[in-house]
């Protein structure tokens, strides 16, 4: 391996890597907003709402990021909104991940059986009681794992990013192939920089989903 | 400071995984590399297919690529058509076998070649001193130019004193992003990784300039009103031609035969006409086409 | 004004062409899927066992695919085995291969996430009424499992479909390659195809995951009351 070809790059993937970190994490932050308030809806099965919700998931989950990001760039311009690069990434990412995360709540929320919050209802609780004590803790711990699993695969997502002409990680490293043909150094970086953002989110939800087994059966 | 330390102690820990996996890999390479496929080749660079191996089988494998117009690419009834292809046609044709069509990318050719899993690469490939450490390049068969197209209301006739806010477009893995990465170090470049994405967010107006082979931005400004080409001429002159694998000198060779004797019956011009004619115009044969190997 | 050029869609065979490439995407990931499925279940149960090294194995194993990024998963396989072993696969089986062991691994992580949320009283009633732990793992276990399991892993299916689109970087020719072919085959003649012919793209990729999603959707609902 070219140990030069690597330091003298280096900066180049570090930029990258900060790139996707950041636009990354806004856009799952904004998917988890959404998907919050996607779920909330469908549980509690407010009209209208709920079947906005219900096509707006069935679209975003069927079809790749990659085709969506080409009609948020190009599309948009198109009937008069301009948008940074930067603005799209995040607009696509939490686009699709809105749905995503919904789905993972949902299945948190909907487990967590009726009797239980009728039950608390009869004791006397009131309903945002019984979302505090009852559910939501059941729930949490029910969708954590999918939780975790839509955080990584949202953050390597971005690895269609080239499409919009942002320089994440994965641009950096074919770009480079495609200028110095130094395949194995190129993606020897990428593995380390994915490495990096990405190991410690999934030790992260590992612990966390011990953390939050209340709803302990098994182990 | 202390995430960078926790940072480098990690690039290192992972370094050293992957080396150990990677030395693995190489050590058995050479033991089965010497034991079946690869004879009478060597396996460090990995392998090739001689000449002769490629005449015996009677299919040489081209790396081309499937969406450059109108160098290589796919007509309407699913046939590889371009500059690129006539060449590798006749290629084919002259050494008597049959030819296989690889779609590639820019991100891949390299790769295709260092493995043999093609045995040329025909895909608009610029000549550089960097690239010639990792593939051996036969003769040149086409020029190229750069040139820089912008607004007519803001034309960009120099990359010199250039203002830092501004970015020029550029295709990735084309010869404009080589040359400006090279030679313009400090001019932010906007990339993308197609022609249709890079022409959609130009007449967008991100960028104040884009920068391409010069028949290309020309073909552009024609096409398109209220873009002039600022600069039709930058840098040197680079060359495009065939690349085979490192070391693969019987075929490596032969292309070189080929090219001369095809430039006796000016084949190159013949290609020109035939596949880029319709986009470029007679205009720029002459300075395009390369005959014979020969430049200048 | 409206010109969104899906006509360079009915030109030749392109049509044709752009479904073809729908195929090889939907051959890719059904093919992976089958195959995933049984060996995502078998990892998945090794992954509950007691054993630290079986576990530690296993963990590892799912964290680095879930890790690397496919394109480098496709390249070591594509590329990879032909520098170390001189192979020389091609570019389907190769998106198998990286597809069955991504698809194993979420399948992994999958079955261990439903094999532990198994209430216990079920393995130790299984056990009073003297069923080997075999036994338990087959009658009782294992089917519940894949009640739970089933809706989850279609839904991998529609995001093996949607990620095909990498195989193109080791030469397999899917729908989004063919795509932009027809764009840049047509850039000159029909310079704004690329919205229709994405467009189109759009719509084909939802008329095939959407019914897959129904499916998955209508066997929870399903199950979940039994």
């Amino acid at each position: 391996m070219d140990i030069a070809f690597m330091t003298k790059y280096l900066p180049m993937y570090e930029r990258a890597a900060v790139l996707t970190v950041k636009i990354g994490l806004i856009g799952i932050a904004f998917a988890i907003l959404l998907g919050l308030i996607c779920a909330m809806i469908q549980y509690h099965k407010v009209p209208v709402a709920r079947q906005i919700v219900a096509v707006y998931i069935e679209i975003s989950r069927n079809t790749p990021l990659l085709v969506q990001l080409f009609f948020i760039y190009y599309g948009f311009p198109k009937i008069g909104i301009m948008m940074q690069p930067e603005t799209c990434g995040v607009v696509g990412l939490a686009f699709l991940g809105g749905s995503y995360m919904a789905e993972a709540f949902r299945s948190g929320l909907e487990s967590v059986a009726k009797i239980q919050s009728e039950s608390a209802l009869s004791l006397g609780m009131n309903r945002a009681q019984v979302m505090r004590y009852i559910v939501l803790p059941q729930a949490v711990s029910v969708s954590i794992p999918a939780f975790v699993a839509n955080v990584i695969f949202l953050l390597k997502e971005t690895s269609v990013f080239s499409a919009i002409s942002l320089m994440d990680l994965m641009f950096t490293a074919k770009d480079l192939i495609g200028l110095y043909y130094k395949t194995t150094e190129s993606l020897f970086l990428l593995v380390v920089f994915y490495l990096i953002i990405l190991l410690p989110v999934s030790l992260l939800g590992t612990w966390l989903e011990r953390r939050v087994r209340y709803a302990g059966f098994g182990d | 400071m202390k995430n960078l330390k926790i940072k480098k102690l990690l690039a290192v820990a992972v370094a050293g995984i992957l080396t150990v996996g990677l030395v693995a890999c190489g050590s058995s390479n050479s033991d089965s590399a010497k034991s079946d496929t690869a004879s009478g080749s060597d396996a460090a660079s990995g392998s090739y297919r001689t000449l002769d191996e490629i005449k015996e089988d009677g299919t040489i494998n081209i790396g081309v690529f499937s969406d450059k117009n109108p160098f290589g690419y796919v007509d309407e009834n699913g046939e590889y058509q371009g500059y690129d292809v006539y060449f590798a046609n006749r290629l084919a044709k002259d050494l008597g076998v049959k030819v296989n069509f690889v779609s590639t990318e820019a991100a891949n050719r390299i790769e295709y070649l260092q493995t043999g899993k093609v045995d040329v690469i025909l895909a608009n490939f610029t000549v550089t001193e960097e690239r010639a450490q990792e593939v051996d390049f036969a003769l040149p068969y086409m020029n190229v130019a750069l040139g820089v197209v912008s607004r007519e209301d803001n034309v960009i006739k120099s990359l010199d004193n250039w203002n830092k806010d501004d970015s020029i477009i550029v295709i990735s893995g084309t010869t404009a992003e080589t040359y400006l990465t090279e030679n313009y170090p400090d001019i932010p470049l906007q990339k993308f990784d197609s022609y249709a994405t890079a022409k959609e967010a130009f007449q967008n107006g991100t960028s104040v300039a884009w920068a391409n082979d010069n028949t290309e931005v020309i073909a552009f400004a024609l096409q398109n009103k209220g873009y002039t080409v600022g600069i039709s001429e930058l840098g040197n002159k680079d060359t495009i031609a065939p690349a085979v694998t490192k070391g693969n000198d019987s075929l490596r060779e032969w292309i070189n035969s080929e090219i001369e004797t095809l430039g006796q019956e000016n084949f190159f011009h013949k290609d020109y006409e035939e596949t880029l004619v319709d986009t470029y115009g007679t205009d720029y044969e002459d300075s395009l086409v390369v005959e014979g190997g020969k430049t200048e | 004004m409206l010109d969104l050029g899906i006509d360079v869609l009915f030109k030749g065979s392109n049509m044709l062409r752009l479904l073809s490439g729908l195929w090889v995407a939907m051959k890719i990931s059904l093919v992976s899927i089958l195959i995933s499925l049984p060996l995502g279940v078998l990892v998945g149960a090794l992954m509950t066992v007691k054993n630290r090294v079986v576990k530690v194995i296993f963990r590892v194993y799912l964290e680095i695919i879930r890790i690397m990024p496919q394109l480098v998963l496709l390249f070591i396989v594509y590329f990879g085995t032909t520098r170390a072993l001189g192979w020389n696969l091609s570019g389907e089986v190769a998106s198998v291969i990286v597809f069955v062991l991504w698809g194993t691994a979420e399948m992994g992580d999958l079955v261990r996430g439903a094999l532990i949320s198994i209430p216990k009283h079920q393995f130790e009633s299984s056990e009073a009424l003297g069923l080997t732990k075999r036994q338990t793992y087959i009658y009782i276990i294992i089917p519940q499992t894949i009640q739970r399991l089933i809706p989850l892993s279609i839904n991998l299916i529609t995001r093996m479909i949607k990620t095909t689109s990498l195989v193109l970087m080791i030469g397999v020719v899917e729908m989004l390659k063919v795509a932009q072919q027809i764009i840049e085959a047509n850039r000159m003649t029909s310079p704004n195809a690329a919205f229709g012919v994405f467009l189109i793209v759009f719509i084909l990729y939802f008329l095939v995951c959407w019914p897959i999603s129904m499916l998955a959707r209508y066997l929870e609902k399903k199950w979940n009351i039994a």
